[in-house]
């Protein structure tokens, strides 16, 4: 996809040749048939045959080449038609002969230039075309300003036949800039440079070099030039509304996820507050006896609160530090058999009737991981599990390996979560189906998630044989990234 | 028995004195790092507490100021989220932690543990018997249920180093000092694989322990009663 020159109807030193050539074959013929005809019954011949000489001349070289070849076939004619006779007008005639070979030069060479001209622009005019069809199709592909930027220098190095090309420009206080280069080219030739702008604003500029001693731009090409970007000024501008865009959502999203929090927060800090409070008020009135049961039930229920209370701010901390970016294991070689069993050996006393069953592989590997940030891991799940089991139900944990991860299982007998909800749990606030006696915080699995991540570990749900929900994560036996 | 209560705020220091008072225990408070070595100085108390989040003073410095003239047992009061002070309070010399908040049943045991520990100071009992174990210091010699345990030595003076701090948080770096030597202190994986073999060797379960708590990135705790 080139884009050429239009050719120019000017006397060029081709136009000149063909004229002569044309005039010089008409001649020659014109002598050989005069010679065949003595003397006078071949006048008409010899007009005829420099007639056909100036056609060709225009119809091949254009209306210049036409112009010499009637020239040359004015002169012509007289001299062979009155030999010897030195170069004179003889005849009325041959003045007729003579403006009649420029008119027919003059009309062919006009109609043909026009049309080989017609035909030319057509041609360039469908690469112009393709060339901008292409960049935008490459532009408003929906890419960011960047790719964008990227694109339109690569796109316009070829037909242009430049050395350089970049782009710089300023999108929302944003400096960008895209630079495209044709290798094995020095660059130093002629300059270009095409202001970028959308709506009358100016983004920036494109500049564009050629190769040392290449040929200028011509006006045409510099007018594509500007077509092509302002293609791309368009596109540019699409691409960063439609940043945006994404920023406008994305910030909708989160203003609704600091909602719910907001809301769940409250009322998750207020409810155990309210029966604390309850409980404190009602041992301290005087006006009322409470008996001994009376009064531990009322202590017991302040000291499950403070708990829960407790849990839910140290749960709301972690994920202040998570989403600060604060959550930063600090690794050392670890034995997650080791956590795992310290958990257990932990939880065990406070979860009532449900049981624990602890299987750890032989020959397990140290990892490079946080054991206090592990413990949490293996504690939110217990919690988790144990919150969702029936009463004397087991739930199972599994620590084992699978190719270059430590791979722990954790599987309670409760209901199970629907498939469409798996991915969810692991989102801050979400509850599922629970018991309103014993809530969760909707944190743990979140934080859990967090810090599997930050080990460079994937966590997911399954679901058990019995219908129930298995947590398992992998942790990465080497150090991969975050 | 007097008991110095180190912490800034003054509802936790009511707190602990009214529930320690109420079990017999005589409390001094004071609300500053400062304030806190120069009452340990000239106090003596038997038992410290001593918050880490202290207003003028990094807790881990006032344990090294009053570890540099007493022995008397520091328990540590730390918010979960001072995991790495609480580590580098113990390597300092504290005793033991609690983590706020806390329960007062926590506070009370772990102070007996500490003040039961100093009572007994270096033991002078030759033996000490826990359950169906026991240590023979002088001879280095280990039973369980009338049958003698075949230890290494280095199993043999990791089990010495717990049996003699009963109850206490033993840190990872400590224990590695205390028994590998000076030299040592974060070849956390040494350590681990001598408490596996000796908790094999002591039929303890890691996860239903009798005797040897984990206390995962801290360190080891001798939770066997004597007797």
């Amino acid at each position: 996809m080139r884009v050429s020159d239009p050719v120019q109807d000017q006397i060029s030193f081709p136009a000149v040749l063909v004229g002569v050539i044309a005039a010089a074959c008409g001649a020659v013929l014109a002598i050989l048939i005069t010679r065949e005809f003595e003397p006078d019954g071949a006048a008409g011949v010899a007009v005829a045959i420099f007639m056909l000489a100036v056609t060709v001349a225009a119809v091949s070289g254009g209306i210049w080449a036409g112009i010499i070849a009637a020239l040359l076939s004015s002169v012509a004619l007289p001299l062979i038609e009155h030999p010897g006779a030195g170069f004179q007008f003889e005849q009325f005639r041959d003045v007729i002969a003579a403006v009649v070979f420029l008119a027919i030069a003059a009309v062919v060479g006009l109609v043909v230039g026009n049309a080989a001209a017609e035909r030319r622009r057509a041609g360039e005019r469908e690469r112009e075309a393709r060339l901008l069809a292409f960049l935008s199709s490459k532009l408003l592909s929906g890419d960011l300003p960047d790719r964008v930027l990227d694109e339109l220098v690569s796109v316009l190095l070829e037909p242009f036949a430049l050395a350089t090309c970049t782009v710089q420009v300023t999108l929302d206080g944003q400096e960008m800039s895209a630079t495209a280069k044709r290798e094995g080219v020095e660059p130093g030739g002629p300059t270009e440079i095409v202001p970028v702008v959308v709506a009358s604003i100016p983004l920036g500029t494109l500049t564009t070099e050629r190769p040392i001693k290449a040929k200028p731009f011509s006006r045409r090409e510099h007018e594509l030039l500007e077509a092509a970007t302002r293609q791309a000024a368009v596109a540019l501008d699409r691409a960063r509304l439609d940043a945006r865009a994404r920023l406008a959502q994305l910030d909708a999203e989160t203003n609704q996820l600091r909602a719910a929090m907001f809301s769940s927060v409250t009322h998750d800090l207020r409810t155990p507050l309210a029966s604390i409070k309850a409980g404190v008020t009602s041992l301290l009135d005087t006006t009322t006896v409470h008996d001994a049961e009376q009064q531990r039930d009322l202590l017991l229920t302040i000291l499950e609160e403070t708990d829960r209370l407790n849990r839910l701010v140290g749960n709301i901390l972690d994920l202040a530090r998570i989403r600060a970016g604060a959550l930063i294991p600090r690794r050392a070689s670890t034995d997650v058999e080791e956590v795992a069993e310290a958990v257990v050996a932990r939880m065990r006393p406070q979860l009532g009737t449900v049981l624990l069953d602890l299987q750890i592989a032989d020959d397990l590997p140290e990892i490079p991981a946080d054991p206090v940030q592990l413990d949490q891991v293996f504690t939110n799940l217990l919690e988790n599990a144990s919150r969702h089991s029936p009463p004397g139900g087991t739930v199972r944990i599994h620590v084992g390996r699978d190719d270059g991860a430590v791979r722990v299982r954790i599987a309670d007998e409760g209901p199970g979560i629907p498939a469409a909800q798996r991915e969810k749990v692991f989102e801050p606030f979400y509850r599922g189906r629970e018991d309103p006696e014993r809530p969760g915080s909707g944190l743990g699995l979140a934080i859990v998630r967090a810090i599997v991540t930050a080990h460079g570990g994937n966590i997911w749900i399954e679901e058990t044989a019995a219908g129930g929900t298995a947590v398992v994560l992998d942790l990465p036996i080497e150090e991969g990234p975050a | 028995m007097k008991v110095l209560v180190v912490d800034d705020e003054p509802q936790i220091r009511r707190a602990l004195r009214t529930s320690l008072e109420a079990h017999g225990y005589v409390v001094e408070t004071v609300g500053t790092g400062d304030e806190g070595v120069v009452a340990a100085a000239g106090q003596h108390p038997e038992l410290i507490l001593l918050d880490l989040g202290l207003p003028d003073m990094d807790g881990t410095e006032v344990i090294k100021r009053v570890r540099a003239f007493s022995e008397v047992p520091i328990i540590v009061l730390s918010v979960r989220e001072g995991q790495g002070d609480k580590v580098a309070a113990l390597d300092a010399g504290a005793d033991d932690y609690v983590t706020k908040p806390f329960g007062m049943e926590e506070v009370l045991a772990r102070s007996r543990a500490a003040l039961r520990r100093r009572g007994v100071g270096e033991p002078e009992a030759p033996s000490l018997s826990f359950g169906t174990l026991e240590v023979d210091l002088a001879k280095q010699l280990v039973t369980l249920d009338g049958e003698q345990l075949h230890l290494t030595p280095t199993e043999y003076s990791l089990l010495e180093a717990l049996v003699t701090n009963p109850g206490k948080l033993l840190t990872h770096q400590w224990l590695l000092r205390r028994v590998w030597g000076q030299g040592y202190g974060t070849e956390t994986t040494y350590l681990r694989t001598y408490i596996r073999a000796l908790r094999k060797k002591l039929g303890d379960d890691a996860s239903a322990p009798g005797m040897i708590v984990t206390e995962p990135g801290v360190g080891y705790r001798w939770i066997a009663e004597t007797g």
